[in-house]
C-alpha cells in the first residue's frame, strides 16, 4: 500500500475515534449528573417560604414534601405555622397522582390559593402561592 | 436556594447583577471545549487534504504524500476561539449554568462549518461593499454573531418574568409576523417563506417556533392543574374541557394555515409536534396526543386531497425513482449519497459534493447537510451527529427536570423539543422515512435566520439551568380558568390580609 492513502485513513479514522471520544466524555457527564439526581429523589415537592411576618417559619425556610404533609400552628403538624392568624390545625397538602391538592381544614382564617379562598380539595399547581395566616409559602418542584 | 428567597425589586435586581460577578471556573466545560476544538482541527486537516489531492486522484494518479493543509485555517481558528471567549464570559460572571450544553452544540456548529467550508463555496455569496463572502466565510459570520446571542442571552437573562407575564403579547407578535410574511414574504421555490425588510431578509417561522413555546409554556403552566383535574368524556376519549380546547383547535388551525397559506410543511409539521409533546408533558395524559394524532391524520388526509404541493410532496416519499431526474432528482442523489458514505464514509471531502458545476444534490447546504455529513463521514459519523442532538435533547429534558416551576419546566422542555422535532424531520425526511419537508438541520445547516433562533433557544436553555436565579414571580390569582371548576372562591383582592373581621386565633 501506497503512503496517501495509509496515512489520510489514519486521519479520518482519528477523526471519527475523536468524534466518539467526545461522545463518550459527554455521556459520562451525563449518567454521572443522572446517578446523583436519582440518589437524592426522595421528596415529591417542596415548600418555600415567601412571607413570614414572625419569622416562625423563618423567610426562605424549605419544606420537602411527602405525599401528604399538614400545616398550623399545632406542634404535631408536618410544618408548624407559628402565626396568630393560623388554627392549629389549618390546612393540609396532598399528593394524589399527577397533582397537588390543597385543601382547607375549617381554619378559622382560612386558606388562601394565590389570593383566593380554598373551599374543597383545590388543584395546586408548582409556583402556586399558598397563605395560611400570614405566612406565605409557595410550592416548587422537587429537585 | 439562597436564603433570600423574596420577590426583588429592580434595584437590588441591579445589585445582585454586579455582587453576582463573581468568576466561577467550569473546567468540565473547558476540557469538552478542548476536545471539540482538537476534533475539528483534525476535520479540518483530513478534509484539506482531502481535497488538495484530489487533482491528482481524478487524473487516475495516486499522490506521493499526504499534503497537510486545513481548509481554511483562520476561519477555524476563529471560530474555537468564539468557543472560548463564550466560555471565559461564563466562567467571569460565575453563573452555574449547564457545562454539557456549550461543548455539544459547538461540535454541532463546528462540523457545519467544517461543511460548508467543503462544499462548492459558489453556493452563497454576499457583498458587503467591496469585499465578497462566499458560503464559508458567511456561514462563520453567522455562527460567530450565533456564539455571541448564546454568551448574551446565557449571562444576562436572569428573571423569566418578561416571557411569562407576556405571553399573549408573544403570540400576538408571533401571528403578526405570520401575517407579515403572507403579506409581504418574498416566494422562494414556491415557498413563501421569507420577509425582506430593506437589506434584512429573514425566516420569521424560525424564531417563530421559540416564541410559540414561550406562549404554550405560560398557557400550559396556568392552566396545568385543571387540565389534569377536569375531563369531557365523549366516548372512549377524555377530553379536555371544552373551553380549553378552543386554544389547542386554534394551534391545529394555524398549522394547518401555515400549510396552506405558506406551503411550510416543515414548518407546520414542528409546530404541531411540539405542541401535542408540551400537551403531553404538562399533563400525562394520552388521550390529549391520541387526539392530536386523529386531527393530525384528519388534516394530513384533507390536505393530500386538496393541495397538488402536499400530494407532490408524498408522491415523491412512495416511490423518488419514479421520476429520478425532475421531481425525485433531490431523494434520489441523496440516498445515492447515503449509499456511497457506507459505513466509515468516504472522508471529508472526498465526497461527490458536485456534478460538472452542480451540487450534486440541491439545497445541500440547507437541506440536505445530512446527506452529504452521510456521504463523507459514513454510518459511523451520521450516529455520532445524531448522538449530539440527543444529548442537547437529554440536557434540555434534564433542565425541565430540575426547574423550579412549571413554566420553567415547559420552557425548558419545549425548546428542547424544538431542537430535537426539527432535527428529527429533516433527517428522516433525507432519509426518505417521512416526506421530505424543507426545514434546516439545527446548528448545521447553512443559514443565518436558522442559526440565530437555535442560539437564543441554547441561550434560554443555560439560563434556565441556573439554579441560583431570581426565584419565579408571585402568581397571579386564580383567573376564570380556574374558577371554573368552582372550588376557589374570591377573585384576585381577597387576600386575609385585606379581609375585614378577621380573627387572632390565639
Amino acid at each position: 500500500m501506497d503512503g496517501f492513502i495509509v496515512t489520510i485513513w489514519i486521519l479520518r479514522l482519528l477523526f471519527l475515534a475523536l468524534l466518539y471520544l467526545f461522545l463518550f466524555a459527554v455521556v459520562r457527564v451525563l449518567l454521572r449528573d443522572l446517578r446523583g439526581a436519582s440518589r437524592e429523589r426522595a421528596e415529591l415537592g417542596r415548600l418555600v417560604v415567601v412571607a413570614s411576618p414572625n419569622g416562625e417559619p423563618p423567610l426562605g425556610a424549605v419544606f420537602p414534601l411527602d405525599a401528604i404533609a399538614s400545616l398550623g400552628r399545632d406542634v404535631n403538624n408536618t410544618i408548624v405555622v407559628d402565626d396568630p392568624f393560623a388554627s392549629g390545625e389549618h390546612a393540609a397538602l396532598t399528593f394524589r397522582g399527577r397533582s397537588w391538592y390543597v385543601e382547607d381544614l375549617e381554619s378559622t382564617n382560612g386558606t388562601y390559593l394565590n389570593g383566593g379562598q380554598v373551599e374543597g380539595p383545590t388543584p395546586m399547581g408548582y409556583g402556586d402561592e399558598l397563605q395560611v395566616g400570614e405566612v406565605k409559602l409557595r410550592l416548587e418542584r422537587a429537585r | 436556594m439562597s436564603a433570600n428567597v423574596a420577590w426583588r425589586t429592580p434595584a437590588t435586581m441591579v445589585g445582585s447583577l454586579f455582587s453576582a460577578f463573581r468568576p466561577r471556573p467550569r473546567f468540565r466545560e473547558l476540557g469538552l471545549l478542548v476536545l471539540v476544538s482538537a476534533t475539528l482541527l483534525l476535520g479540518s486537516i483530513t478534509a484539506g487534504a482531502s481535497l488538495a489531492a484530489r487533482p491528482v486522484l481524478d487524473a487516475g494518479q495516486i499522490p506521493g504524500g499526504v499534503d497537510l493543509r486545513m481548509l481554511d485555517s483562520r476561519a477555524l481558528a476563529a471560530y474555537v476561539a468564539g468557543l472560548l471567549a463564550v466560555h471565559l464570559l461564563f466562567v467571569a460572571t460565575g453563573r452555574r449554568t449547564d457545562q454539557v450544553l456549550l461543548p455539544a452544540v459547538g461540535m454541532l456548529g463546528g462540523l457545519g462549518l467544517l461543511l460548508m467550508q467543503r462544499l462548492p463555496q459558489g453556493l452563497v455569496t454576499q457583498s458587503f461593499g467591496d469585499a465578497e463572502f462566499s458560503l464559508g466565510q458567511v456561514q462563520l459570520g453567522w455562527l460567530l454573531l450565533a456564539l455571541t446571542i448564546v454568551g448574551v442571552v446565557g449571562t444576562v437573562v436572569r428573571s423569566d418574568a418578561w416571557l411569562r407575564l407576556y405571553k399573549y403579547t408573544w403570540a400576538a407578535t408571533g401571528i403578526a409576523l405570520l401575517l407579515l410574511v403572507f403579506l409581504f414574504g418574498r416566494e422562494v421555490n414556491g415557498v413563501r417563506l421569507v420577509l425582506a425588510i430593506g437589506p434584512v431578509a429573514g425566516q420569521p417561522s424560525e424564531i417563530l417556533k421559540v416564541i410559540l413555546v414561550v406562549f404554550l409554556a405560560g398557557y400550559l403552566s396556568e392552566n396545568r392543574a385543571l387540565l389534569i383535574e377536569e375531563s369531557t368524556r365523549i366516548g372512549p376519549l377524555r377530553l379536555p374541557p371544552i373551553p380549553y380546547l378552543a386554544p389547542m383547535v386554534a394551534m391545529w388551525a394555524i398549522a394547518l394555515g401555515i400549510v396552506v397559506v405558506q406551503r411550510d410543511l416543515g414548518a407546520a409539521l414542528l409546530f404541531f409536534a411540539v405542541f401535542l409533546g408540551l400537551l403531553y408533558v404538562a399533563t400525562g395524559r394520552r388521550s390529549y396526543v391520541v387526539l392530536g394524532l386523529i386531527l393530525f391524520v384528519v388534516g394530513a388526509f384533507v390536505l393530500y386531497e386538496l393541495f397538488d404541493h402536499v400530494r407532490t410532496r408524498v408522491d415523491i416519499w412512495l416511490d423518488p425513482f419514479a421520476d429520478p431526474q425532475d421531481t425525485g432528482y433531490q431523494i434520489v442523489r441523496a440516498l445515492y449519497a447515503f449509499g456511497r458514505g457506507g459505513l466509515l464514509g468516504t472522508g471529508l471531502g472526498a465526497g461527490l459534493p458536485t456534478v460538472g458545476s452542480e451540487p450534486a444534490i440541491p439545497a445541500i447546504h440547507t437541506d440536505f447537510p445530512l446527506a452529504a455529513l452521510g456521504e463523507e463521514l459514513g454510518l459511523i459519523g451520521l450516529l455520532a451527529v445524531l448522538g449530539l442532538y440527543l444529548v442537547v435533547i437529554e440536557r434540555g429534558l434534564r433542565i425541565a427536570a430540575a426547574a423550579a416551576d412549571d413554566f420553567r419546566a415547559l420552557l425548558a422542555a419545549g425548546l428542547a423539543m424544538v431542537v430535537g422535532v426539527q432535527a428529527f424531520i429533516i433527517a428522516a425526511g433525507n432519509l426518505k422515512l417521512i416526506p421530505l419537508t424543507g426545514i434546516t438541520l439545527p446548528f448545521i445547516s447553512y443559514g443565518g435566520s436558522s442559526l440565530l433562533a437555535n442560539a437564543v433557544i441554547v441561550g434560554l436553555l443555560l439560563a434556565l439551568s441556573d439554579r441560583g436565579v431570581e426565584p419565579p414571580p408571585p402568581p397571579r390569582p386564580a383567573g376564570r380558568l380556574r374558577r371554573v371548576v368552582g372550588r376557589v372562591r374570591g377573585g384576585g383582592s381577597g387576600t386575609p390580609a385585606k379581609a375585614a373581621g378577621r380573627r387572632s386565633v390565639r
